[in-house]
C-alpha cells in the first residue's frame, strides 16, 4: 500500500474535480517561494489527498491485471487484488464516517467530553438531505441546491447542540455521556415512530425528489450530480480518453467537501479558540481560573462539531438516497465513530480518518460481494482443501461462517487491541515515534534521507 | 376504595370539555382493574429492570467501571440458558419441574459466567487500571462488540437464528407463566400474566440476597465503601485488587443471571439483538438511581417500570398513537433525573470520577 508518488497523469486527468485542486495547487506552488514553504508545511496532508485521488484509478488498473500462466499454474494478480484492496465503494463509506469520527474526535478528543449522542447530529443531516429533498421541510422546496440544504442540516444541529449542550455541559464525565446518549435516544425512538418522514419511519424515508448536486449553488456548471443518485458520469474527461464513472464523481465529489470540512475543523484546532479546548481537556478548572468562560467554549465546539457531523450525515444520505433510523440516529453509528477513532487515534483530528480506512478495508475484504476474501479463496483454494471435515463443519462451511460478513468480530478484537497496546492509536503513535505532528516532522525526516 | 373514585371522575368529567378519548382514558384509567394491572405490571417490569441492572451497579460501586460489555453477557447468558433448558427439558415437562430446572441454570449460568468475568478482569482488564476511565469503558464495549458478533457466527453456524429470537428458548416456558389464556391471578378484573408475577417474585429474592450480601458481607462492605469513596478503601488497605477481580466476576455473573430471566420474556427472548437493549435499559436504571447505589437501583427500577407499564398501558388503549412510546418515555426519564438531580436519585456526587 505504500504508493507515495502521485501520478501526474492521472492527477491530470482529474483536474475537472474539485478534488484535485489541492494536488494542483501543489504543482503550482513549486515555482513561488511564499506557496513553497506552505507545500512543505502541508506535506503530509498533500501526500495524503494525492494517495486518495490516485487511488481509483490505480485500483481499476491492479485489479484489471491479466492472468498469468508461470507454467506450475496460474497466477491471477488481478484476483489477488480485488480481494485485497478496497473497492471505491467502500473509500465513499470511508469517506463519510471518516468525517463523521472526525466531528466525534473534534469534541471528544479535544475537550474531553465523550459525545455519546453523536449519532443524533449525524441522523439531522441525513434526515434534512431526504426529507428536502423529497420537498418535505417547509420552506424549502424539492429542487434546493445540495449545499444548501447541507448547511440547512448543519445549521438545525448547530441548533440542537446548543439545546442539548445547554443542558448536558452542566454534568462531566460519565453523566455528560450518559445523558447525550439519552437525548439522542430520545430522538432515535421520536424519528422512527414519526409517520411523517415516511410510509413506513422503521425503515426511514427514501430520496424521491430531484437529484442533489453537489458543487456551487446556482451555478449549473459548477454543479456535480452525485453519482449513486444521478447516475452522472463523464467519458473522456477534457479528451484525455479517461472515463469517470458515477462511483468515482461521487468519491471525488465527496472527498472534497470531507478535505474542505477536516481544513475547517484543523484551523478551529490550531486557533486560539483551539487552545482553550485542549486547556480543557487538560484542566477544566485551571482554563476557568485563567479567566475562560468555558461554558461557552464547550457550547461553541459541540456546536462547531454536530455541524460537522450533520455534514457526514448529509453525505451519507445524499450517496445512498436514503436514511433509516438504525443507520444514522442510533447508538451504534456513535459507536463506530468511537471505534474509528480509537483505533486511528483520538485526539488526532486526522487520525479517524486512517481509522476509517481500516474500518472499511476490512469491511470489504470480509463482505461477501464480489471482491471479498471469502469469494477470493472459494476460487482459489484446490476442491480437495475446501471439503476437509473441521470439527463437523466443512473448511468451506468454516470459510463461509468465519469470514463472509463478519467485519465487526474482527474489527472488534482489533479495537480491544488497540485499547489494550496502542492506546493513542495510529497516527497517535506516529507522532509519538516522530515527536511531533506528521506534518511538522515529515520534510525533516525526509531531509534526512535524502542527503 | 379506589372504585369510589370513580363516580366523582365521572361527574367531573361529564361536561365533557376535553376531548371524548381522553375523557375516557383518564376514566377507564382510575377503574380498580386497569389499576391493578398497571401496577403489577409495573412491579413485573420494575424487577426485569432491576435483575438486568444491579450486577451493574456492582461493578460501577466498588471499580468506577461502567461496564459496557454488560448487556453481552446478559446476551450470552440467554443463550446459554435457552441451551441448557432446551437439552435438560423433554417436552412434556410438567410447571414445578421446569421451574425448579431454570433454578438450576441459573445457578449453573452464574457460577460459570462468574468465573469468566474475574478471568476477564485478570487478562484483560487489570492491566489498564493506570489509565483514565475512558480506556476500561473502551475495552468492555469491545470485549462486548466480539462476544456478539461470536454469537451471531456460533447462532447462524448451528441454524438457531435468523428468526430474531429463538424461539426453542423461549418455548421452554412452563404455560402457567406464558399464555395469557392460563393467568396465574385475576386482580379486580384484571388478569396478570404469570410472567410477571414470576418476575416479581424472582425480583424480590434477588434483591434479598444482593442486599443480604452487600450488608452482611465482607466484599459488601468493601463496595458500598468504594461507592463512598475510593481512594479511602484503597488507603484503608483493603486488597482492592482481589475485591476487583471478585466484583467484576459478580457483575458479569449477574448480567448473565438477567439474560436467562430475559430467555422467558414475552417481548424479548434469546437474540442477538439482546446486548444492545440490555445494555441501554440497565444504563437508565443505574443513572436514574445514582451510579453505584443499590438502593438507587431498586428505586429507579420501580419509576421506570411503572413508567414503562403505565406507557405501554396509554399506547395500547390508543389515547396516544405513537407505538415508541414507553421507549421514548423511559430514556426522557433519564435525561429529566440528570437535569435535574445529575448524581442520581441516590448518587454521590463523587462516584467514578472523571
Amino acid at each position: 500500500m505504500a504508493i507515495s508518488s502521485p501520478d501526474s497523469d492521472l492527477a491530470q486527468a482529474t483536474d475537472e474535480k474539485p478534488a484535485a485542486s489541492d494536488a494542483t495547487d501543489a504543482d503550482e506552488a513549486e515555482s513561488t517561494h511564499w506557496a513553497r514553504g506552505y507545500v512543505h508545511d502541508h506535506l503530509a496532508h498533500v501526500l495524503v489527498i494525492g494517495f486518495f485521488i490516485v487511488y481509483p484509478p490505480l485500483y481499476s488498473v491492479l485489479t484489471g491485471l491479466p492472468a498469468l500462466d508461470i507454467g506450475v499454474g496460474t497466477v491471477d494478480p488481478g484476483a489477488f487484488f480485488n480481494a485485497f484492496l478496497p473497492a471505491t465503494t467502500f473509500l465513499i463509506g470511508m469517506l463519510f464516517l471518516g468525517l463523521f469520527a472526525m466531528s466525534f474526535d473534534f469534541i471528544s478528543g479535544y475537550t474531553g467530553y465523550l459525545s455519546f449522542g453523536h449519532a443524533a447530529f449525524y441522523g439531522i443531516g441525513a434526515y434534512t438531505i431526504v426529507l428536502a429533498a423529497n420537498g418535505q421541510i417547509p420552506g424549502v422546496p424539492g429542487g434546493t441546491p445540495f449545499m444548501l440544504t447541507m448547511v440547512l442540516g448543519g445549521v438545525i444541529a448547530i441548533i440542537a447542540a446548543l439545546a442539548i449542550g445547554a443542558v448536558s455541559f452542566r454534568l462531566t464525565g460519565v453523566y455528560f455521556a450518559m445523558l447525550t446518549l439519552g437525548f439522542a435516544q430520545v430522538l432515535y425512538e421520536l424519528i422512527r415512530n414519526w409517520g411523517y418522514v415516511g410510509s413506513n419511519p422503521l425503515e426511514g424515508p427514501n430520496h424521491a425528489g430531484p437529484t442533489p448536486e453537489i458543487g456551487v449553488p446556482f451555478v449549473d456548471s459548477l454543479s456535480v450530480g452525485l453519482g449513486r443518485l444521478s447516475g452522472d458520469s463523464f467519458n473522456n474527461v477534457l479528451g484525455t480518453g479517461i472515463d469517470i464513472s458515477a462511483t468515482l464523481t461521487s468519491y471525488y465529489a465527496i472527498g472534497v467537501i470531507v478535505v474542505i470540512c477536516y481544513f475547517a475543523m484543523q484551523r478551529i484546532i490550531h486557533s486560539p479558540f483551539g487552545r482553550v479546548m485542549i486547556a480543557i481537556r487538560e484542566n477544566e478548572e485551571r482554563a476557568e481560573a485563567v479567566g475562560y468562560n468555558v461554558f461557552w467554549y464547550k457550547m461553541g465546539a459541540f456546536a462547531m462539531s454536530a455541524f460537522f457531523a450533520a455534514i457526514a450525515g448529509a453525505l451519507f444520505a445524499a450517496y445512498t438516497g436514503s436514511a433509516s433510523p438504525d443507520s444514522t440516529f442510533y447508538f451504534l453509528v456513535t459507536a463506530d465513530a468511537l471505534i474509528v477513532t480509537i483505533i486511528g487515534g483520538i485526539g488526532t483530528l486526522a487520525g479517524p480518518l486512517f481509522g476509517s480506512f481500516l474500518f472499511e478495508w476490512l469491511e470489504d475484504i470480509l463482505s461477501s460481494q464480489q471482491g471479498g476474501l471469502a469469494p477470493y479463496l472459494r476460487e482459489t483454494l484446490p476442491e480437495g482443501l475446501l471439503s476437509v471435515d473441521v470439527a463437523g463443519l466443512t473448511f468451506l462451511e468454516l470459510i463461509n461462517t468465519l469470514i463472509d460478513g463478519r467485519a465487526p468480530l474482527y474489527l472488534g478484537i482489533v479495537f480491544v487491541l488497540f485499547v489494550l497496546f496502542v492506546p493513542n492509536g495510529l497516527l497517535g503513535s506516529v507522532r509519538d515515534r516522530l515527536g511531533g505532528t506528521v506534518a511538522k516532522c515529515l520534510p525533516a525526516h525526509l531531509e534526512r534521507y535524502r542527503r | 376504595m379506589i372504585g369510589s373514585l370513580t363516580p366523582a371522575l365521572e361527574v367531573l368529567f361529564a361536561s365533557d370539555t376535553l376531548t371524548p378519548l381522553f375523557t375516557d382514558g383518564v376514566r377507564s384509567f382510575f377503574r380498580p382493574d386497569t389499576l391493578a394491572r398497571i401496577f403489577i405490571e409495573g412491579l413485573g417490569k420494575a424487577a426485569i429492570y432491576f435483575i438486568i441492572a444491579i450486577g451493574l451497579t456492582l461493578v460501577f460501586g466498588l471499580m468506577g467501571i461502567l461496564n459496557f460489555a454488560h448487556g453481552a453477557f446478559a446476551m450470552v447468558g440467554a443463550y446459554l440458558g435457552g441451551i441448557l433448558m432446551v437439552v435438560g427439558l423433554s417436552s412434556g415437562s410438567g410447571t414445578f419441574t421446569r421451574i425448579a430446572f431454570f433454578v438450576v441454570v441459573v445457578a449453573v449460568i452464574f457460577a460459570l459466567l462468574t468465573a469468566v468475568g474475574a478471568a476477564l478482569e485478570i487478562g484483560l482488564v487489570r492491566p489498564i487500571y493506570d489509565r483514565t476511565p475512558m480506556y476500561q469503558i473502551l475495552l468492555t464495549f469491545g470485549v462486548g462488540l466480539i462476544l456478539e458478533e461470536l454469537a451471531r457466527i456460533i447462532a447462524s453456524a448451528r441454524g438457531i437464528q435468523p428468526e430474531p429470537t429463538w424461539a426453542a428458548a423461549q418455548a421452554t416456558i412452563p404455560t402457567v407463566l406464558g399464555t395469557p389464556s392460563e393467568i396465574l391471578l385475576n386482580l379486580f378484573g384484571a388478569r396478570i400474566r404469570g410472567f410477571y408475577l414470576f418476575a416479581i417474585v424472582a425480583g424480590a429474592i434477588l434483591a434479598a440476597i444482593v442486599w443480604a450480601f452487600l450488608t452482611k458481607t465482607l466484599y459488601g462492605l468493601y463496595i458500598r465503601a468504594g461507592s463512598e469513596d475510593p481512594e479511602m478503601v484503597e488507603a484503608l488497605g483493603i486488597d482492592v485488587r482481589k475485591a476487583f477481580t471478585v466484583v467484576f466476576g459478580l457483575g458479569i455473573g449477574l448480567a448473565a443471571v438477567g439474560g436467562v430471566f430475559l430467555m422467558w420474556d414475552p417481548t424479548e427472548g434469546p437474540s442477538v439483538m439482546l446486548n444492545l437493549d440490555v445494555l441501554l435499559y440497565a444504563f437508565v436504571v443505574v443513572v436514574i438511581g445514582g451510579l453505584g447505589s443499590f438502593k438507587g437501583t431498586l428505586v429507579a427500577a420501580i419509576i421506570v417500570g411503572m413508567a414503562d407499564s403505565f406507557t405501554t398501558w396509554v399506547f395500547a388503549r390508543g389515547i396516544i398513537d405513537f407505538s415508541g412510546l414507553p421507549e421514548v418515555t423511559i430514556f426522557l426519564l433519564l435525561v429529566i433525573a440528570l437535569i435535574v438531580r445529575p448524581q442520581g436519585l441516590y448518587g454521590v456526587e463523587e462516584v467514578g470520577g472523571h
